[in-house]
């Protein structure tokens, strides 16, 4: 369990983290989205302990983080722009991690190696930006610590290598109990892989929650009242989030079960009726606009 | 052995549970063979393999699987499955009529063409 209590780190002006609290439980996905700038990235980097928090703590299996070698060899962290030695190889790097992290399984590294075809004698200099990538989430994966923070880590990686390491963190999860910690902007990605997502924005928790429990707690409506009928009655009994009205046409969300909406919108008389479920980025979206985090308000004016 | 749809907004559990039952009821997964480990499966789909294991026990509570524990997942058939199964494709056709009877396509009408349309290709 990684227990983030009440964290906060400031950048001279700029108040990147503030505030945040987060458990992350072990055995399962835990996805980190946030909005530009809300500080996942900072959060990562004091999780993993090469950032001090200014205030609160940060807890790895009960052990704080920060310059302690008993929390830092339990997780192992995939920078968004992975770090290399000048001139080293895939073999130099492997040798690197191996003296660091205890666990570190050189032959899988090396089997992987070959698998993805990255030479392994062949400079890291020489690699494309893919092919680094997939270098650093190897290292990871074969470094054996019990957490892998993935920063962006699906960026720039072809759709057939992310199927190929997805595969790959399955077989850790189950095999050894791996808990992925992924920091994404891509929500369709995450929501397929995640059990846990946080959501950050300008510094502070929006939400945390199972990611089953925040897709049943919010459904989209589209409706026509019957004429005759007024929106103040017969929406007044909903935890509305965000009406729209085209025509007599009405786009709806609301908070509450799938059942709770369909019952109530039972009980009121409308000509037409659908209610869908949202998904992770639209529950983003709304979930950032409700505290005023709307682009096209500020291009259209 | 299943294939994803990413394009679904259903989540990825119930897609799962869905396939498979799919398969199980129409015998293309038999009886009392022996289901993939959760593990080779999340691998195969490159998923959660947490997800997997939430379908399974889906599967197992509505009676599609049984566990025999350090062995495995088996497969089970009976008739109630293909009775709920049914119950559940009656459910989708009645949404549908809804839905066409909300643009004004009585049911009589749709069913009538159902018919129609059942003979013509006898």
């Amino acid at each position: 369990m990684i227990e983030i209590r009440d964290v906060s780190k400031r950048f001279e002006e700029i108040q990147a983290v503030d505030h945040v609290s987060i458990n992350i439980k072990e055995d399962s996905v835990f996805g980190l989205i946030g909005t530009n700038g809300a500080g996942k990235s900072t959060v990562l980097r004091m999780m993993s302990g090469v950032i001090r928090p200014d205030e609160g703590e940060i807890l790895v299996d009960g052990i704080p983080v920060f310059d302690r070698v008993e929390a830092k060899e339990r997780l192992f962290f995939i920078a968004d722009e992975p770090y290399f030695f000048a001139n080293a190889t895939p073999e130099d790097m492997g040798r690197y991690y191996s003296s660091v992290f205890p666990r570190f399984n050189l032959n899988q590294y090396h089997e992987y190696l070959e698998s993805f075809g990255l030479g392994k004698r062949r400079k890291v200099g020489t690699f494309s930006k893919g092919m680094k990538k997939q270098l650093a989430i190897l290292c990871g994966i074969c470094a054996g610590t019990k957490y892998l923070f993935c920063d962006e880590t699906f960026d720039g990686l072809d759709p057939v290598m992310r199927q190929g390491i997805k595969s790959l963190m399955a077989r850790e999860m189950d095999e050894r109990g791996m808990t992925p910690i992924i920091a994404s902007h891509n929500l369709r990605e995450l929501e397929d892989i995640c059990d846990h997502v946080g959501l950050l924005h300008k510094g502070g928790v929006l939400l945390s929650r199972e990611l089953e429990e925040m897709k049943c707690n919010i459904q989209k409506v589209q409706c026509v009242l019957e004429a005759g009928v007024s929106e103040e009655t017969a929406f007044q009994g909903l935890d509305m989030v965000k009406s729209e009205k085209r025509g007599s046409l009405y786009t709806l969300t609301v908070r509450g079960s799938r059942e709770e909406i369909v019952n109530y919108f039972g009980s009121i008389s409308t000509i037409f009726f659908e209610a869908l479920p949202l998904s992770l980025e639209e529950i983003f979206i709304s979930e950032t606009e409700v505290v005023g985090y709307d682009i096209k308000k500020i291009i259209l004016g | 052995m299943i294939i994803l749809d990413y394009k679904d907004t259903r989540p990825i559990y119930e897609q799962v549970v869905d396939k498979l039952q799919k398969l199980i009821i129409n015998g293309v997964l038999e009886p009392d063979s022996k289901m993939p480990s959760v593990r080779n499966l999340a691998m195969e789909l490159s998923i959660n393999p947490n997800t997997i294991q939430k379908a399974y026990t889906e599967l197992e509570r509505t009676g599609f699987l049984y566990t025999i524990k350090g062995r495995g997942n088996f497969v089970t058939y009976n008739e109630g499955l293909y009775l709920l199964k049914k119950e559940e494709y009656k459910e989708k056709i009645e949404k549908l009529l809804h839905e066409a009877e909300e643009i004004g396509i009585s049911r009589e009408v749709m069913l009538e063409e159902l018919k129609k349309g059942e003979k013509e290709n006898d």
